[in-house]
């Protein structure tokens, strides 16, 4: 074949214009990529179209190229594009995700350590509240004994303030060296009362007696306990009119008639 | 020269715009889409029909990429064409506009050329008149009968009272002067 020929016939010229018939159009394209020569042509009418396109050049609206951009499909830069792809649809939830957990979870530990404030000042609160009620209950205690003492003191004053009273200190003898005690006798009312200051303790079925000596013989004048116990005062409940002396004996609880006087423990004359 | 830049770059231009990049495609609409355009404005004629078209055009660049065959003939090339056709086959779908750019091919080129000096003073275009203005009128008048209007050899041969022979062999003097134009 002659490719001069070829090139010379304008078939080249139709080609790049766009003027041939599909047969024409593959026979170019063949040969031109068998002959370097059909191809240069080919190769050099191309770039004096569109040297000759360019000539034309018209700017269009910037309007095009923004559409364009919204209308078709790129990818994004790399290579893994489908493996990255779902990555963004995660991320952009898991921070949502982790939000919504870190705000649950401190409205959690908020509130645990709220209900453990509250807890604690419950249990303060109680606490403060036993010990109040105890110190309330020993205060109430407190108050009821010195009420009591307070009783007691006044009886006791007002036995003492009385007139015609008379006080005699009682002293223990040789059986019981440490005795020592107050016997108090009112002339007029006739009243005896004992405060015992120290005497030795006595078994259960035990109690001390006073006696008042009227005219050589003993006279019951009432038990007394060894301790005073709450009293300052133990009012024997015997009156007794007359008197020479006192004296205190050990009898069986309740007193006896006449005294044991192997138990005698102290003695003390009335002068008048 | 702007195209000669992207001469170098074209086969890796190519690779990237295969991959879909974004920046690639940006470069190519903002290095083409003039070209394209005025080729599509003077086919149709009509700026907003021009630019649906040249919308359209670069998204059948996009969507075609794999059926360009670089051994072919270069991107650019096959752009022209794609433009070109697509052109032309919007102009074809309504025979009236066509009959239309017909009778007043001259007139419109005419708009046309006005239009793109007044609004375009780009130094790359400068060159037209002097180019054109070398071209022989009756050459001129055939390469754009047959390059922006669409014309086959025989409908030019129609238009223009000509035998069909006339009108092939004025084609290639008309390219082979253009060509001539160019390399000085």
């Amino acid at each position: 074949m002659n490719v001069t020929e070829y090139i010379a016939s304008g078939i080249l010229e139709s080609y790049v214009m766009g003027v041939v018939s599909d047969q024409e159009r593959r026979e170019v394209e063949c040969l031109s990529s068998v002959y370097p020569e059909i191809r240069q042509e080919l190769d050099q009418l191309s770039s004096t179209l569109e040297s000759y396109a360019l000539l034309h050049s018209i700017e269009p609206p910037v309007s095009i190229k923004t559409k364009l951009l919204e209308q078709l499909t790129f990818d994004e830069p790399g290579k893994q594009e489908t493996i990255i792809r779902p990555m963004p649809v995660d991320i952009p939830s898991s921070p949502t995700y982790r939000i919504t957990w870190i705000v649950a979870a401190s409205v959690g530990l908020l509130l645990l350590v709220f209900s453990f404030f509250l807890f604690s000042q419950l249990r303060t609160n109680q606490k403060t509240l036993a010990s109040t009620r105890n110190v309330n209950q020993s205060l109430q205690s407190q108050l009821r004994q010195l009420r009591e003492n307070q009783l007691q003191s006044d009886q006791t004053l007002a036995l003492l303030r009385q007139p015609g009273l008379r006080t005699f200190a009682l002293h223990g003898n040789e059986k019981a060296p440490q005795g020592n005690m107050l016997l108090f006798w009112n002339t007029q009312t006739h009243q005896v009362a004992v405060q015992v200051h120290s005497l030795p303790p006595l078994p259960a079925d035990k109690q001390y007696q006073l006696w008042s000596m009227v005219d050589g013989k003993p006279v019951d004048a009432g038990v007394f306990n060894a301790t005073n116990e709450n009293q300052l005062v133990q009012r024997l409940n015997r009156s007794v009119t007359r008197a020479d002396a006192f004296a205190v004996t050990i009898e069986k609880r309740g007193g006896s008639p006449t005294p044991t006087l192997s138990t005698l423990l102290a003695i003390e004359p009335v002068k008048s | 020269m702007k195209r000669q830049s992207s001469l170098v770059s074209e086969s890796a231009l190519l690779e990237k715009l295969v991959q879909r990049d974004q920046k690639a495609f940006q470069w190519l609409y903002d290095q083409y889409s003039p070209a394209l355009y005025g080729v599509v404005l003077r086919i149709v004629r009509e700026e907003e029909h021009a630019q649906d078209i040249l919308q359209d055009v670069f998204i059948k660049i996009w969507k075609n990429l794999d059926a360009y065959d670089a051994n072919k003939g270069r991107l650019f090339t096959w752009m022209l064409n794609v433009a070109r056709n697509t052109a032309i086959d919007s102009l074809r779908s309504n025979k009236t506009q066509l009959s239309n750019a017909i009778r007043t091919d001259e007139e419109n080129v005419h708009i046309v050329d006005q239009q793109h000096n007044t609004e375009q003073p780009n130094p790359d275009h400068i060159g037209i008149k002097e180019v054109v203005d070398k071209l022989r009128p009756e050459r001129k008048q055939l390469i754009d009968l047959v390059y922006f209007g669409g014309y086959t050899h025989e409908e030019a041969a129609e238009e223009l009272k000509l035998p069909l022979g006339t009108v092939k062999t004025r084609v290639r003097a008309a390219l082979q002067e253009l060509k001539e134009l160019f390399k000085l």
